[in-house]
């Protein structure tokens, strides 16, 4: 199957900062969590693949269109939705009409058929009932909605979605996670995230990156796996962890490599998260 | 064939409006005459197209009164969306452009001097340029600036619209000051002037760095040739100066037009 989006060599240098390391990756349809601490590269990294920043060398190729010409820019520009970390919003627009600007920017300019999809879209994300009342007054769940139907006008094939579930109560977050599986049907999501629920709930996929650069691509079976026999249990916080917690039961969660005759816990996907970090020197 | 079904006959059919016994009739006759379904083909699709418009109409919110004045003034109505997201186009901003200028007519009635209307009136374009886009001031920049809509077209736009305004504003508060004659349109040209070189600064300075730099370089200038000459008039607003204003803004302009292709990308930490 071709990829969605195929890249190598992506490498960025901003001040002093190694932004990307050489990234090379494949996206196909379905959502592909990108998991990573702060200053990882995440975002850089999402901003590259949505054509905001160009990177300092290295191709990449969205839908087979190559975003280092202005025509291919533009092809690939007109297939991704793009959901920013921090989504703005124009203070006295309505859900309807910011949506709809952001269709007016991807070139819809039939009224009719632009109006049309606009309601699709925010019928999509259960906002039908609220798409007259001003952005600003709708809750923070709503907002980011409000952005996940500005980002999925016109279809996209490609969806890049940067920490979207950020700030949201356990609920509105169980229900963006429903949406962003909806969303993942069908097409290709990079979903960027620090939570590891997220991909365990949502992806087939995860990359851990850190450092500008990807530490591990594979399946969260597969990263789960990496802490298999290194997660133990122990009344006491054990020195030797790589890192260790209380949990409800008030016992410590420990990962690292445990000691002999060490209680041994079945590993979670935040387990092997903790120690692929652990493993590459980057603190969590 | 020796008969085919009429048009309103169509018309109703294809709205499910006929009627027995010409509903059956029709019914029977499109089964056989491609030419008539070639006809309810047509019929069917402009009354889709008409309840599309119509569900769309009753569908959208009623516009704001700048978005509903820019339609009236014959703008296309995704332009003038584009417009109303325009930061600067709001009534504060606005407000606030009276404000200065009408600030500035009241001191040249009263101390008899045009210049404090001529230093500022080239400010306030170039402010509003600057305060139109960018990852700063417009919320949805970075949407934006990923979107097909090419980004400096999407400047242009509203470059052109902020322009239209605080020019528009500019020449009304002029006429406030008959007695200098054309001395009071003097602003024009250097306005235009640092309108064009913030632009074209700010695709390699940023869109706050670049005119600022611009304003400061204004006043600087303003400054240190009141400061040479305290009596005589302003270099900027004589003959020389303004020749001089003229050929920055159409240098300022061309640069413009080479570096386009960097407001195509996002302006600001990409980290």
């Amino acid at each position: 199957m071709t990829p969605t989006v195929s890249a190598s060599g992506l490498s960025l240098r901003y001040g002093g900062t190694r932004a990307l390391d050489d990234v090379s990756l494949r996206l196909s349809p379905g959502v592909t969590g990108l998991l990573g601490p702060n200053g990882a590269g995440k975002t850089t990294l999402l901003r590259v693949l949505a054509t905001s920043v160009p990177a300092d060398s290295g191709a990449f190729t969205v839908l087979g269109h190559d975003p280092g010409t202005p025509a291919g820019r533009q092809e690939a520009r007109r297939r991704l939705g793009y959901l920013p970390q921090t989504p703005g919003f124009h203070p006295d627009f309505t859900a309807f009409e910011f949506v709809d600007y952001v269709a007016i920017l991807k070139e819809m300019t039939d009224r009719a058929v632009r109006h049309r999809e606009v309601r699709a879209v925010l019928d999509g994300v259960d906002l039908s009932d609220v798409r007259g009342k001003r952005v600003k007054k709708l809750s923070g769940g709503m907002r980011q909605r409000v952005a996940l139907a500005a980002a999925l006008i016109g279809d996209p094939g490609f969806l890049v979605l940067d920490e979207p579930t950020v700030g949201l109560d356990p609920e509105q977050r169980m229900r963006f996670r429903e949406l962003i599986a909806q969303a993942g049907e069908g097409r290709t999501v990079l979903l960027s995230t620090h939570q590891t629920e997220d991909v365990a709930m949502l992806c087939h996929r995860v990359l851990v990156m850190a450092g500008g650069r990807i530490l591990f691509d594979g399946t969260p079976a597969e990263l789960t796996a990496r802490a298999a026999g290194r997660v133990w249990s122990s009344t006491e916080r054990d020195p030797g962890a790589k890192a260790g917690w209380r949990t409800g039961t008030g016992s410590f969660r420990n990962v690292g490599s445990p000691p002999a005759g060490a209680e041994l816990l079945e590993p979670t996907l935040e387990d092997g998260y903790l120690l692929t970090l652990d493993d590459a020197e980057v603190p969590a | 064939m020796t008969w085919h079904v009429d048009a309103e006959d169509l018309r109703a059919y294809s709205q499910g409006e006929l009627a027995p016994p010409a509903f059956w009739s029709a019914d029977t006759h499109l089964v056989a005459c491609a030419r008539c379904r070639a006809a309810l083909a047509e019929v069917s699709e402009s009354v889709d197209a008409g309840w599309v418009r119509l569900d769309a109409e009753l569908d959208a919110p009623r516009p704001g009164l700048v978005e509903r004045l820019l339609v009236r003034f014959g703008v296309a109505d995704h332009t003038a969306r584009l417009l109303s997201a325009t930061s600067v186009l709001r009534r504060s901003w606005l407000g606030a452009v009276v404000a200065v200028l009408l600030m500035s007519v009241v001191a040249a009635r009263s101390t008899g001097s045009v210049t404090l209307f001529l230093v500022l009136a080239p400010l306030l374009p170039l402010a509003g340029v600057a305060l139109s886009y960018g990852p700063a001031l417009d919320p949805t920049y970075e949407m934006a600036v990923v979107a097909p809509v090419h980004g400096f077209r999407l400047l242009m736009i509203r470059t052109v619209a902020v322009l239209t305004a605080c020019f528009g504003l500019s020449v009304l508060a002029s006429f406030a000051l008959p007695g200098y004659g054309l001395r009071a349109l003097a602003w024009l040209l250097p306005a235009l002037a640092l309108a064009s070189a913030g632009l074209a600064l700010s695709a390699r300075l940023g869109p706050l760095l670049a005119p600022s730099l611009v304003g400061g370089a204004w006043v600087t200038l303003l400054w240190a040739v009141h400061a040479y000459d305290a009596h005589a008039t302003l270099m900027p607003f004589t003959v020389a100066g303004q020749a001089t204003a003229a050929g920055v803004a159409a240098l300022a302009a061309g640069l413009l037009f080479l570096v386009r292709d960097r407001f195509d990308h996002f302006q600001g930490s990409a980290v």
